[in-house]
């Protein structure tokens, strides 16, 4: 039973951009089962963006499914930004969840933007002016929605998909005093709080690709600048074989058991 | 792109003016540029998803700071089709 998921985050689209990913995305019908989005789909979170994305990343013959970042958010247009990606097929979750029959079983994707707030030992807390309680409130609002849209979820593999970072590992490159802006443990505790198999982020531009959760959860950061490529490719399953690698061919990625 | 305007060394201030230029106005809006102070000038350095932002980021800072040196050590992020799967058993 393998699973197969597409993912990148951050890929700010505006007309400039247009094109540049869909030779790869081409790709993507019979190699991977979904496609990830990890926020920060636009530039400034406007519905003429948001146009860009469904050109780019809707239509593409494999389920996408997606969670908002930041700059989704900036011009205050979420509604229509989220109407049009789905008007292009493209799932948005946000404190929620979607089950996916798949060949080699169920996925069950849950999702939310996630916010700021630092690390165990050096986060904010909801203690003070009312501006940081707001802060902090929206940090644990935000965890709880994901811990209940996991748990809610029945399938063979669950995977968690944030715009902000569960853990510090996948921060490592960034400055360590913007750390609390990047993520928070509550994200983190949410992942562990389900039988969750991978949880994907976006976000910190100058971060690295792995960590792990306290419980053990895999941890990708598949922000586009991390990744330097379209997206990345994760097969996730128990009968995976070991011994087998991924072939380079002109085309792209190949079936490793092709 | 190095601008020699033969002033001092740029102060932290501005250091903290340009990085908040970069991410606060709207013909920019990148929060993963880096600006670096070093002897003879400011870096920026980061990765963009086009070379047209690129040549933005340096159009509006030399606009903003006409005095200030700055470099610009700033890619545009491939998009090619991964080579490679990663298993997670």
């Amino acid at each position: 039973m393998v699973i197969r998921i597409a993912a990148v985050g951050d890929v700010h689209l505006d007309e400039d951009v247009l094109g540049r990913f869909r030779p790869a995305l081409e790709e993507l019908p019979g190699s991977v089962d979904a496609l990830l989005l990890a926020g920060d789909l636009t530039r400034h979170g406007t519905e003429a963006e948001a146009r860009c994305v469904a050109r780019e990343f809707g239509g593409l013959g494999v389920p996408v499914i997606a969670v908002l970042g930041n700059h989704d958010h900036h011009c205050d247009q979420v509604p229509q930004v989220i109407g049009t990606l789905e008007e292009a097929g493209i799932t948005v979750l946000e404190g929620a969840g979607v089950v996916l029959d798949c060949p080699g079983g169920r996925l069950g994707v849950a999702g939310v933007k996630g916010f700021g707030g630092g690390f165990a030992g050096r986060s904010a807390s909801d203690f003070g002016e009312p501006e940081m309680k707001a802060f902090v409130r929206t940090t644990t609002e935000s965890a709880d929605r994901l811990g209940e849209a996991l748990r809610s979820l029945d399938c063979d593999v669950l995977v968690a998909l944030t715009h902000y970072s569960p853990v510090p590992d996948t921060l490592a490159g960034e400055p360590l005093e913007i750390y609390p802006f990047l993520g928070c443990y509550q994200l983190g505790q949410a992942v562990d709080s389900a039988p969750t198999a991978l949880a994907l982020h976006g976000h910190a531009h100058h971060g690295s690709e792995r960590g792990t959760t306290p419980g053990g959860v895999r941890v990708r950061n598949v922000a586009h600048p991390v990744i330097k490529q379209a997206y990345s490719v994760f097969h996730l399953g128990d009968h995976l074989d070991q011994g087998e690698v991924s072939e380079v061919t002109a085309g792209g990625i190949q079936q490793p058991w092709s | 792109m190095h601008r020699d305007s033969g002033a001092g060394p740029p102060d932290e201030y501005l250091e903290a003016e340009i990085h908040r230029l970069l991410t606060e106005d709207p013909a920019v809006a990148e929060q993963g540029i880096s600006v670096t102070r070093t002897e003879r000038a400011l870096v920026l350095h980061g990765e963009v998803e086009s070379a047209h932002r690129r040549e933005e980021i340096l159009r509006r800072v030399a606009e903003r700071f006409p005095d200030v040196p700055v470099t610009s050590d700033i890619g545009v992020i491939r998009t090619q089709a991964p080579t490679e799967i990663e298993q997670l058993p």
